[in-house]
């Protein structure tokens, strides 16, 4: 099985045969939004192509428009060299073509191998789908894949790596040959990105060509032998060979060089202990936690998915009930009933997945920020009406100062960009100042300009007296934010990480420690 | 649908800009359009201001109740109670009068705080039993049906309703204004301030929006609900009053019908101006479509059976157009 997957150094891509795909100066608007101005590339059989560019650059559109979900308003798709109209997603697939959103498509109430044929003409007898028959047929697929669960077994309970893999096994069985990625680790522990990497070059080496879209530049670097820049709309850069490497790729997504921000977080002096919680505990993703957290720090909590940490944020924010255990907010005894509740008694949470938990995607910007504030937005105590004046000016810092892309606050917030949105979701909270911030995941999906102003504003807060805690998988965030970092494995706390010592190679050791054998080293 | 996929990819952008207008300003150059059109065919009965002024008397029950039933789905829940609700206390507002010799203003208000009661048990069952709302209202209108039996024993309250309270609808006030036309713009007026600019508003247009956000967000989400709910149930309490003072009597079932003419009025409503959503200037312009459409045809001696026929043709056009427009215009 492993030696199926080819390692090493990428392909040098000089596409001989003729491409798999052409899109020519594709442009497209929404309304009066010029999504796309034309843009351009080609993938050969068999290629990695990356495709990365800033937030709202017209990643998505593009392959949206490839998808058959939008229609191009002008330009030319070539498939084998052949001029096609893609009118609809059924006719994408027809041409080959397969998608993994980053929101998977799955449906928990069905098996495995219901949801790998979902949408796939399926075999039959005598009118009945033969799945036994069809069965026999995805097995083998599934293996190449890795798809451990059994097939007839429920995908509820499966993880994000597993439905992934799901949908991979549904793009090979309809016999795809060009498979678009959007965002795929975005929610992926590191060992199961590793095992997806892998997967991506097996795929290659077999002749499939995979689109391949990402923020994450270490990914594209490792992976990709070309990859096209998007830039405000336009096609501005492919890059392969010697003239693809990091800084390359970040002066053509941002069109110019960028400040990197560097590990300038110093041992700060902190202030009181704002929060506490001693031998929290929620079976079983969460067992005996105890942390303290100050005023003025950035407290960090590493791990892989999975291991807890999310769940740990909702009950430290009331969305979920401890077992046992206790928690304390400057110094008082806190239990809070409801999320309701925990806002009001100061706390903040920018939950982790933005659109499920976060947006109110058909309302507009001006709304989802202003939902957390509305007692400050108010004429005054004796006019209890929205002061709508304040709220579109509160509005407007706020796209200025996290760089929304947006035609004006009243844009719903679901015609944003993946990116954008979830800069709305974090505004919500920097505008109301709370007490504690809790933050999952917030810059997943962000591009590297407004992931380092995120980070900014995470530090001016916690300046200003705000204890702030961050969750976060990518390796490279906790450090370059944090004063200190907790590592949780297996719903424990394994290391408490400071000062210099925090460092990406420390968090991800930390991450895979037992801690059963922690436990027997030190008993509690 | 592949037809329609395919006949869009041809779509030019000023056509997608008319599809757009259309989304969101059909119902309204609909309901223009109708009026404009009966206004041609009959220029003596419809387009006079005594036709105008009794169109909406008419309408002013069913926009009232309308009006609460959007509270409630605004907050992303079905209050099917509000026709049976209003048939109970159309009998017991009468009962109170004429048996209980209650004076007016003391049974209205008693009647007013049943309708919210009948909400908060709505309420209450949908968001901390956690039974859908589909069904715990169909289950507590049915109750409330059996309620109204109950108490008018199967036959309707017509003796002896005094003068004062038929006045309660067929009275005039400001200008000769009738009082129905004056409630309904009040409880108009009152809902849609509430909605669209007060803090409490936001929070309940989140909670429809998304309620797990809205959760996460700090807002109190059951207790919203059951707001819907209850303003839903105070609403229905006020038509049902208004009604029996326009009848002269408490009859069960009278006002059960109003539950249909609300739903449709709602979701025509959510085709107006904004795109799919529930709201109360929505629910208004729905209640006109189907008030003027009545009264068109009624001018015309259409049958009974065509002006059901008309209400569901209307509502079905209306909303599919401007959703099959919305999408088409998005592509
Ligand atoms: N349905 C829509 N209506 C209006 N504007 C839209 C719509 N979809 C996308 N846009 C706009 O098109 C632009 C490109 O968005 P797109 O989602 O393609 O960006 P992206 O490159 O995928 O960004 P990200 O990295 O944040 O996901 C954005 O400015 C966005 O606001
Ligand atoms: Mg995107």
């Amino acid at each position: 099985m492993q030696a199926a997957f080819t390692r090493g150094a990428p392909q040098q891509a000089a596409p001989m045969t003729t491409p798999f795909l052409v899109a020519h100066d594709i442009a497209k608007a929404f309304g009066g939004a010029q999504a796309l101005k034309g843009v351009s590339l080609d993938i050969a059989p068999g290629e990695i192509h990356g495709l990365v560019g800033a937030n709202g650059a017209g990643k998505s559109t593009f392959i949206r428009i490839l998808a058959g979900l939008n229609h191009p308003d002008a330009g030319r798709i070539e498939i084998d060299g052949q001029s096609r109209e893609i009118a609809t997603p059924q006719r994408a697939t027809e041409l080959g073509m397969s998608f993994i959103h980053q929101e998977l498509a799955f449906v928990p109430g069905m098996t495995v191998l219901q949801n790998i044929m979902l949408g796939v003409p399926k075999k039959s007898r005598f009118g009945l789908t033969d799945w036994r028959a069809i069965a026999r047929d995805v097995a083998p697929i599934a293996r190449r894949v890795g798809i451990s669960a059994p097939l007839n077994a429920s995908v509820k309970g499966l993880s994000t790596a597993e439905i992934w893999l799901i949908n991979i096994c549904r793009a090979l069985v309809r016999k795809a040959r060009l498979i678009v990625m959007d965002e795929p680790t975005a929610s992926l522990a590191a060992s199961e990105a590793e095992r997806l990497f892998a997967i991506v070059r097996d795929l290659s080496a077999s002749g499939v060509a995979v689109l391949y879209i990402s923020h994450r530049l270490d990914e594209i670097l490792n992976l990709c032998s070309r990859v096209s820049v998007f830039r405000d709309g336009r096609s501005v850069a492919e890059l392969a060979g010697k003239e693809l490497n990091r800084p390359a790729l970040v002066e053509a997504i941002v069109g110019g060089a960028i400040r990197n921000p560097q590990r300038t977080v110093a041992a700060r002096p902190r202030g009181n202990v704002v929060m506490e919680a001693s031998k929290l505990t929620r079976a079983p993703k969460v067992r005996g936690v105890s942390l303290r957290l100050h005023a003025g720090e950035v407290l960090g909590i590493g791990g892989l998915v999975g291991a807890g940490r999310t769940e740990l944020a909702r009950l430290l924010f009331g969305a979920d009930r401890p077992d046992s255990g206790e928690m304390r907010l400057a110094g008082r005894s806190y239990q809070p009933a409801s999320p309701a509740a925990a806002v009001r008694a100061g706390l903040g949470l920018i939950p982790e997945e933005r659109r499920a938990e976060a947006l109110f995607l058909s309302k507009s910007i001006a709304f989802n920020l202003s939902i957390a504030n509305l007692d400050k937005l108010v004429h005054g105590r004796y006019l209890p009406l929205m002061n709508r004046r304040a709220r579109a000016s509160m509005a407007g810092d706020m796209i200025r100062s996290l760089s929304i892309k947006a035609r004006n606050a009243s844009t719903p917030v679901g015609r944003l960009s993946g990116g954008n949105q979830q800069k709305v979701a974090i505004g919500r909270w920097l505008q109301r100042t709370p007490k504690v911030l809790i933050l999952d995941e917030p810059t997943r999906g962000v591009d590297i300009g407004a992931r380092g102003e995120i980070h900014r504003l995470i530090r001016q807060q916690a300046d200003s007296g705000m204890a702030v805690l961050v969750i976060s998988s990518e390796p490279d965030e906790l450090p370059d934010l944090c004063d200190r970092v907790l590592v949780m494995a297996e719903g424990r706390i394994v290391r408490e990480l400071t000062g210099q010592a925090v460092s990406r190679k420390a968090i991800v050791e930390a991450s895979y420690v037992d801690p059963q054998a922690l436990m027997e080293d030190h008993p509690a | 649908m592949s037809d329609v996929a395919i006949s869009a990819r041809r779509l030019s952008p000023g056509t997608k800009a008319v599809l757009g207008i259309f989304a969101r300003y059909g119902t309204i150059i609909g309901l223009l359009a109708m009026i404009v059109t009966f206004s041609i065919l009959s220029p003596q009965a419809f387009p006079t201001v005594n036709n105008f002024t009794n169109v909406l008397n008419q309408a002013s029950l069913a926009m009232i109740i309308a009006g609460g039933l959007t509270l409630a789905v605004v907050v992303g829940e079905l209050d099917l109670s509000i026709g049976f609700a209003a048939s109970l206390h159309g009998i017991l507002i009468t009962g109170l009068v004429v048996h209980d010799k209650l004076p007016i203003p003391l049974a209205v208000v008693i009647v007013i705080a049943l309708g919210a009661v009948i909400g908060l048990v709505n309420g209450f069952i949908v968001t901390k039993i956690k039974v859908n709302s589909v069904i715990a209202t169909l289950g507590v209108g049915t109750i409330l049906t059996g309620l109204a039996f109950a108490y008018s024993a199967g036959v309707p309250i017509v003796a002896g309703v005094p003068e004062a309270f038929l006045q309660l609808s067929l009275g005039r006030w400001l200008f000769g204004i009738p009082n129905n036309i004056i409630v309904m713009i009040l409880v108009l007026g009152g809902l849609w301030l509430l909605v669209e600019r007060t803090p409490l508003g936001q929070e309940i247009q989140a909670v429809g929006g998304n309620a797990v956000a809205a959760r996460l967000a700090g807002v109190n989400v059951d207790r919203i609900k059951i707001l819907g709910f209850v303003i839903s149930g105070m609403c229905a309490a006020l038509t049902g009053i208004l009604l029996a003072s326009r009848l002269g009597s408490g009859t069960a079932s009278a006002a059960d019908s109003y539950l249909l003419t609300a739903f449709a009025a709602v979701f025509l409503g959510s085709a107006t101006l904004r795109d799919g959503e529930f709201h109360v200037l929505g629910t208004l312009v729905g209640a006109l479509i189907i008030a003027f459409g009545f009264n068109g045809l009624n001018i015309f001696g259409a049958p009974t059976f065509s002006q059901y026929v008309l209400q569901g043709a209307i509502l079905i056009i209306a909303v599919g157009m401007a959703s099959l427009g919305r999408s088409l215009a998005e592509r």
